[in-house]
């Protein structure tokens, strides 16, 4: 339970929204089992006028009470029916909203190192798995759960009211065995397997994406069959699973269903010796058993959410690791100081330690100045602290220990990172106010212009999944040109050009130079021709 | 379906049996004690009607295993028809969820929708010919009222479909997009555009709730229909029932009305338009499956520019030889202009051959055409013999690729018997081993200990030391040392000099001089064509 309570917090946000969606489902129960109800006490009461009637005695009926009653209940019923499903529908669309706006906040929070242990696919894959499962709690579980128990206690009422103390009691106690059957009992059958299933369910998902992502190399070793048979198999025995616990549901569906007609039985039972007795007269005897029956379509929905509650809760718990509840945001360690530079103050760092927490520093002792407008090289193999010195630059990673006075910067990763969006779109990232004749400039600059020119859409040429419409070297070039189009004063370039091949490299090479002239550049790679030319040249060791 | 229907029966059973009961209570006047075998017959149909309901679901659980398997195996073989260059055009993460989710919802249709169909069928038919047997006039009602359902319903469901198939569209784009953002996240910190990719990720999202509830509005027109026929339905009847037994009524078969037969007759009601309703409910399965069937269809039918194989005849057959004769490749459309054009070459066992030229040239191509991974628009290829990819052969794409798992695990996915020895071994050949011996298990410990993965160097080497151990004739590269550091790169040319050295056939592309000078033969792939250097 305690994997849903963040997110129930969410959900429970929207308390004003949620009790109207709850009325009008309760409404349109309501009407339904009142419409029934009246029904059968209006048959019943006819039936004993008319036979009153048919003996020459003198009897009335007020038929336009009841005959009201039942149109507007019909009527009610359907329009109820209807607001209810497009309220509830929108209500939990507009918390789908909110579930990925919060989880992505989280995600934002948690820090770049707890993002990156995760494989990228996969862990996005299962991620949108999981926050779709979610969409279960309010509509199929919350709702419908709150509800039953209160038609439950309103029927007892009723019964009480036109039948007896006795009466409403055992229909109670009939009436919660079996909500009990289609809420706990399912619950308790199926939680665990079902949040098993769920587990495996994206265990599978990762193989499936790694049979994808090795595809070539998997093909190449004549593998492939093999590794897809297995995945079949296993999809298979996923499968069985999810039917055994649907077969659970099902009996739990029976049973609380035969519970819910046992108790009209029962209150008819019971109800004909108050009968005898004179208690109640013969359309009222009628009536509760029939509204009774009435129930079964409000329990009839509980045992196939509760069925799915333990993938609900699995789901939940691996959202709260994504999203590391556990964590707050990686503050900077103690002993650690980082501090924006004003204009025309130097980049300086001070005995500073740099590296992943938890690990032993790559880097420990180090200083460094570099004045506004000066260029500095860096380089050195994976392994050596390389990237880690550029993240700690830019604030991607705390720094273990020292001082860091740096001024705002543009950085380019190590990693291409490409937006499924439009070219523009991808570019005005590094600067929102650039104009298109600046992204041109940029691009041409990069010898990408004639690339996008071609496109029919030009700057709002769309780039596909992770832009693989983009070569390796085409992809680098356009994430180095929103890097160019920012205006900081620091510049950060960790293997500019990887991927582009080394002619392109040597005609680009200067007019980045040119362009970056005047600002303050560290640039790094794993050699001196993967830089540009810098003034001083560090090498990691 | 038998269960359900025999479901049915015991529901109208008990319908019966109730309505009999209370009429016997409060007209006939009957005592209580006389009605107990009634209440005990009740009482069986009750059960009878929950083990039916039970056994119903348990055969519905099962019964689209089959479907969903077969699906499966054709989406599996529609992969290996399209190779793995055409595949990496797609998503992994969206085949992946074509591949589980969207079968999955076949199940929704198959086990629930089909079996509903039948069954709303039946047991209407049953409770109707039962209620003619009790008054036609009720039974006209409810006939008048049945036909119009499903034409409302089909109507309505061909609008819901269309609606339907744009937003599974819709919905896949914008998950597309939610993980787009996610998986870029350090970058939109680092130009501070989280809040303004946060609004963006809201106000798609809000989109996305808009076209879909434009979809719901009109697909819960369907049900909100069935609900009024079937409250209406119930309200004229209890309406002509009362009217009935008053007496009021003075023609048809009215003046035959008990409160039995009236009673049941309303009782019924319900129960007669109850399988229909069901099947409403299942309407979002039937939905959800056909939205996720076009989706599966469409990836079936995307054939992609897989030429018919029949031009795959092998001419001259070499045994010592990679033949290439007249290829052309050529990708999008036939207007395209081909990337090679009548490309022949010979490449002899053993050879170590370097492919150049400037991006795009080719030289992945021209790989992807001697691994098979691409069936040329034109010519015929041959190695050693065979056609390309009937035996296995080493593959190192750009991107090295490993599982969640242990080094062994990794090294075994493509060499299950390899022993240890052999393993270590293959890890030493590409300087992996002081990596894994510095792990406390060994090849045992999982490879991404911290978490943290391997770098783009270690994943590439790691591939490279499947090669060695799996010990094939062909060894095929793309660009093995490009924007690697320089441990790695030695490392890896290192590897394909002890690959060469025992005599396997390399062919590789790059820009790389150190591997230039590795090659027996240096090929320049510019202009659509292939020419010595």
């Amino acid at each position: 339970m305690h994997e849903l309570r963040p997110w129930l917090r969410l959900i429970f946000r929207h308390r004003g929204g949620l009790v109207l969606g709850a009325t009008l489902i309760l409404a349109t129960l309501l009407c339904g089992i009142a419409l029934l109800a009246v029904s059968g006490w209006f048959l019943t009461e006819t039936a004993v006028v008319g036979l009153a009637l048919a003996a020459g005695l003198q009897a009335t009926i007020n038929l336009y009470v009841p005959g009201g009653a039942i149109r507007f209940f019909a009527v009610a019923r359907t329009v109820f029916r209807y607001l209810e499903r497009v309220y509830n529908h929108n209500l939990v669309l507009q918390l789908l909203t909110d579930i990925r706006v919060a989880l992505f906040d989280r995600l934002a929070g948690a820090g770049h190192r707890h993002r990156g242990e995760k494989s990228g696919a996969q862990w996005l894959s299962r991620l949108t798995a999981d926050v779709d499962a979610l969409d279960t709690l309010y509509l199929r579980l919350i709702a419908p759960t709150a509800l039953a128990g209160a038609i439950t206690l309103l029927i007892a009422g009723l019964a009480w009211l036109l039948f007896s103390g006795t009466v409403a009691l055992v229909v109670l106690v009939i009436l919660l065995a079996g909500l009990l059957v289609a809420t706990l009992a399912v619950l308790r059958g199926t939680r665990r397997l079902s949040s098993r299933l769920s587990d495996q369910q994206e265990a599978l998902r990762g193989e499936v994406i790694e049979h994808i992502e090795g595809y070539a190399e998997l093909t190449a070793a004549g593998r492939i069959n093999e590794h897809a048979g297995h995945l079949l198999a296993e999809a298979g025995s996923l499968s069985r699973a999810q039917a055994c616990i649907d077969a659970r549901v099902g009996w739990h569906n029976a049973l609380s269903t035969l519970l819910v007609n046992l108790s009209a039985v029962v209150a008819l039972w019971l109800g004909f010796s108050l009968f005898e007795d004179g208690a109640i007269s013969g359309p009222v005897l009628a009536l509760l058993p029939i509204a009774l029956l009435g129930l079964g379509e409000v329990y009839g929905m509980l045992p196939e959410a509760f069925g799915k509650y333990g993938a609900t809760e699995a789901a939940a718990a691996r959202l709260n690791q994504d999203g590391g509840s556990r964590g707050a945001p990686v503050a900077s360690p103690t002993g650690a100081e980082r501090h924006e530079a004003a204009a025309g103050q130097p980049l300086t760092l001070t005995n500073a330690s740099i590296g992943h927490p938890g690990h032993p520093p790559l880097l420990a002792g180090f200083s460094l100045t570099l004045a506004p407008g000066k260029t500095l090289g860096v380089i050195g193999e994976s392994g050596t602290g390389k990237s880690s010195f550029a993240d700690t630059l830019a604030g991607v990673v705390p720094l273990l220990a020292g001082e860091l006075t740096v001024p705002p910067c543009a950085y380019l990763t190590q990693g291409t990172v490409v937006f499924e969006d439009t070219v523009k779109a991808n570019l005005l990232l590094g600067n929102p106010s650039a104009t298109d004749t600046e992204l041109w400039r940029v691009l041409d600059m990069l010898e990408l212009a004639d690339r996008f020119t071609r496109e029919p859409d030009g700057l709002n040429n769309w780039l596909g999944s992770g832009g693989n419409r983009l070569s390796g070297g085409e992809a680098r070039r356009l994430v180095l040109a929103r890097v160019l189009l920012s205006r900081a004063p620091l510049v950060i370039l960790d293997e500019p050009f990887t991927g582009v091949d080394a002619e392109t490299r040597q005609r680009i090479a200067p007019r980045v130079q040119r362009h970056l002239e005047g600002r303050t550049l560290v640039c790094l790679g794993h050699a001196p021709e993967a830089l540009l030319a810098t003034e001083r040249t560090l090498h990691l060791d | 379906m038998v269960a359900g229907s025999l479901a049915g029966l015991a529901t109208i059973g008990q319908m019966v049996l109730l309505a009999w009961i209370i009429h016997q209570g409060v007209i006939e006047e009957q005592p209580a004690s006389l009605l107990i075998p009634a209440f005990l017959g009740l009482l069986a149909a009750l059960l009878l009607r929950a083990v039916f309901q039970g056994l119903q679901t348990r055969f519905a659980a099962r019964a689209s295993g089959q479907v969903r398997r077969q699906a499966r195996e054709q989406l599996r073989n529609h992969w290996q028809s399209q190779g793995p260059v055409a595949l990496a055009d797609a998503s992994a993460a969206s085949l992946t969820r074509e591949w589980l989710d969207h079968v999955e919802a076949l199940h929704g249709y198959f086990a629930r929708f089909l079996p509903q169909m039948t069954l709303s069928l039946i047991v209407p038919l049953l409770i109707l010919a039962l209620v003619f047997w009790l008054d036609w006039l009720a039974g006209l009602f409810l006939l008048l009222s049945a036909p119009l359902i499903p034409l409302f319903m089909a109507l309505v469901g061909m609008g819901a479909e269309k609606v339907n198939q744009q937003h599974f569209e819709v919905v896949s784009r914008l998950s597309g997009q939610f993980l787009d953002k996610i998986r870029g996240l350090t970058t939109l910190q680092l130009f501070g555009q989280t809040d303004s990719a946060r609004e963006t990720l809201r106000k798609r999202s809000d989109q996305y709730r808009r076209v879909t509830m434009k979809t719901l509005k009109v697909a819960f027109l369907s049900s909100a229909v069935l609900e009024f026929f079937s409250s209406v339905a119930i309200a004229v009847i209890a309406i002509y029932v009362g009217f009935g037994l008053l007496g009021y009524i003075d023609y048809g078969p009215s003046d035959q009305l008990t409160l039995f037969s009236g009673l049941l007759v309303l009782l019924l009601a319900p129960e007669f338009f109850q399988p229909l309703r069901t099947l409403s409910q299942y309407y979002h399965d039937r939905a959800s499956a056909m939205g996720a069937a076009a989706e599966i269809l469409g990836r079936l039918n995307d054939t992609g520019e897989t030429p018919s194989p029949t031009d795959r005849r092998l001419g001259r057959v070499s045994k010592n030889m990679i033949d290439l004769q007249g290829i052309s490749v050529r990708y999008g459309d036939k207007d395209n202009r081909p990337v090679l054009e009548q490309v022949d070459l010979t490449l002899p066992r053993g050879y170590s051959v370097a492919l150049t030229g400037p991006t795009g040239s080719g030289k992945s191509s021209l790989l992807h055409v001697m691994a098979g991974f691409l069936v040329p628009a034109s010519g015929v290829a041959t190695v050693f013999g065979e056609a390309p990819g009937a035996k296995p052969f080493g593959w190192l794409g750009q991107k090295g690729f490993w599982i969640q798992g242990t080094w062994a695990d990794n090294l075994r996915l493509t060499s299950p018997d390899a022993s240890d020895e052999a393993i270590r071994q293959a890890l030493g050949q590409v300087g992996l081993d002081q990596l894994v011996a510095g792990r406390e298990q060994g090849i045992n410990s999982p490879l991404s200990e911290s978490g943290q993965g391997l770098s783009g160097g270690q994943a590439r080497r790691l591939s490279l030391a499947r090669i060695f151990l799996a010990d094939y004739d062909l060894i095929l590269l793309d660009e093995p040392t490009a924007g690697l550091d320089a441990n790695s790169e030695q490392q890896v040319i290192n590897a394909l000099k002890a690959l060469h050295a025992k005599g396997k056939t390399l062919v590789f592309s790059t820009h790389h001089s150190a591997l230039l000078s590795l090659a027996d033969r240096v090929l320049v792939v510019e202009n659509r064509e292939v020419r010595d250097a």
